[in-house]
């Protein structure tokens, strides 16, 4: 870990994955607090701790140290505590958050498109209402609809295949991304009550229930 | 009262915009308003024909706006109410003979005498459209229960907002309950939904029309048509009255009930 500290949210991660005994991580902890010193008193921190596993008093001195740079401890993180909490990991929910590509131009627009009304916007587009049947959102980057997406939507418009189309209801005539052009099968079509997150996976469309 | 100009458009033809204009004229002034219809369909007249006032035109629109007439000497007074009238569409002209800008002069000349000026849009989103547009401040869109009318009403209500029309109404024409029930017919939840806007009215299919439009005697004037029943509580809810909106009830149920109350009575 190159850095001292990173932001976790809302509050900072202190890594003190690295060391191996209680004494070493305590030092440590000191070390990365002095340079630290900017951060305003009061500040929560989240410390992980990695493998380890710590008794009441090795925590409660961990804490003490905190306190005596005017640090309060917001959590502990460690390695064996997230497996046991949360089976899954968190590699199922990262890569909606990592993946997308990062555009410097959001658009929010909000009111309905219409049919017979074509948008076009260079980076990313939120609407904040409906894509009907016959209008038609061209964006740069990527679309997400906070309605009914019925129309056509067409990401990553200058070729990246990253971008990616999520709506709140995913019920398009017509869905492009990049190059590639998709539309729902023909027949019955079924409706889901969920959003919904359409990307490119090996070369193809495809449409997964959006989660975050 | 100021006066209102409310433009009665769909896009799709077919739909009932005229049927609906000449309904909800003749209700309001059966409510004792003054009303001027106004047929912007140039080349294809057919608001005279429904109120049976076709063999009474000597001037048209055309005329009035060209300054051939006055504008007085072209309005048709009905022949059953006092406060109706009608100013028709020319018919061997077309959609060009008049502009948007002498069209909202015209209207904005008639709305001192008169309370609700209802204009009969063409179908279609060219000149005949922008012609009927401007100059109102309201726009009642009708939309029957059908994907292809339903679309093309969006497209409408797309190119409202753009020319400013904000206030835009919706009333669904035609609609069969029975169908409704089966699932087979767009119901009017499905069509707010892609539309989103306010709902002013439900008409149901009723095969009164047809003979009332032949005949030239809006449907509003039959006690007995559910199509003229819807009409007139529209009517009343365009005036700023609130009413309930049109219930869908066959009359076929209507008779079971009946038939269901009089087993229970004896």
């Amino acid at each position: 870990m190159s850095t001292a500290y990173k932001p976790v949210s809302n509050s900072m991660l202190i890594d003190l994955k690295a060391y191996n005994t209680f004494s070493q991580m305590k030092e440590g902890l000191e070390n990365k607090l002095t340079l630290m010193a900017d951060l305003p008193i009061g500040s929560k921190v989240n410390v992980d701790i990695g493998k380890k596993i710590l008794s009441n008093k090795q925590l409660r001195e961990l804490e003490d140290t905190l306190l005596d740079y005017g640090m309060h401890l917001d959590q502990l993180m460690s390695g064996k505590l997230n497996e046991a909490s949360n089976p899954q990991g968190q590699e199922e929910k990262a890569p909606i958050i990592e993946d997308i590509k990062h555009y410097d131009n959001t658009a929010l627009i909000c009111r309905h498109i219409r049919s017979g009304q074509k948008k076009f916007v260079p980076g990313n587009a939120v609407i904040l209402g409906d894509i009907n049947p016959g209008a038609e959102l061209i964006a740069g980057g990527n679309i997400l609809v906070m309605g009914s997406l019925r129309g056509l939507a067409h990401a990553g418009v200058f070729g990246d295949e990253g971008a990616i189309i999520t709506a709140y209801r995913l019920n398009p005539t017509q869905l492009r991304i990049a190059t590639h052009i998709t539309r729902p099968p023909d027949g019955e079509r079924h409706e889901v009550d969920y959003p919904e997150l359409a990307r490119i996976r090996e070369g193809r469309v495809v449409i997964e229930k959006l989660k975050i | 009262m100021k006066s209102r100009v409310i433009v009665i458009t769909s896009g799709k033809g077919g739909v009932g915009k005229t049927t609906t204009t000449a309904n909800l004229g003749t209700a309001l002034a059966m409510m004792g308003k003054k009303v001027v219809m106004i047929d912007t369909d140039i080349g294809l007249r057919n608001l005279d024909v429904v109120m049976g006032l076709e063999n009474r035109i000597v001037f048209d629109i055309v005329d009035a706006v060209n300054g051939h007439c006055k504008l007085k000497q072209a309005l048709i007074k009905d022949k059953r109410f006092e406060g109706l009238y009608l100013l028709p569409a020319a018919q061997t002209k077309d959609k060009s003979a008049v502009s948007p800008h002498q069209m909202k002069n015209m209207v904005n000349e008639l709305r001192k005498d008169f309370d609700f000026i209802l204009v009969d849009c063409p179908a279609g989103i060219e000149q005949g459209f922008k012609n009927a547009i401007a100059g109102a401040d309201k726009a009642v869109v009708v939309a029957t229960p059908e994907v292809s009318s339903v679309r093309d009403a969006d497209r409408i209500i797309g190119l409202l907002e753009a020319a400013g029309l904000t206030q835009t109404v919706l009333i669904i024409n035609r609609i069969r309950s029975k169908m409704v029930k089966r699932g087979d017919m767009m119901d009017t939840g499905d069509i707010i939904d892609i539309l989103a806007i306010d709902l002013l009215g439900v008409v149901p299919e009723d095969e009164a029309i047809v003979v009332s439009t032949n005949r030239g005697e809006p449907a509003v004037l039959e006690k007995l048509s559910r199509a003229g029943a819807a009409y007139r509580r529209i009517a009343r809810r365009l005036n700023g009255e609130d009413v309930p909106i049109y219930s869908l009830e066959d009359p076929e149920n209507i008779m079971d009930k009946f038939k269901k109350i009089l087993k229970l009575a004896r």
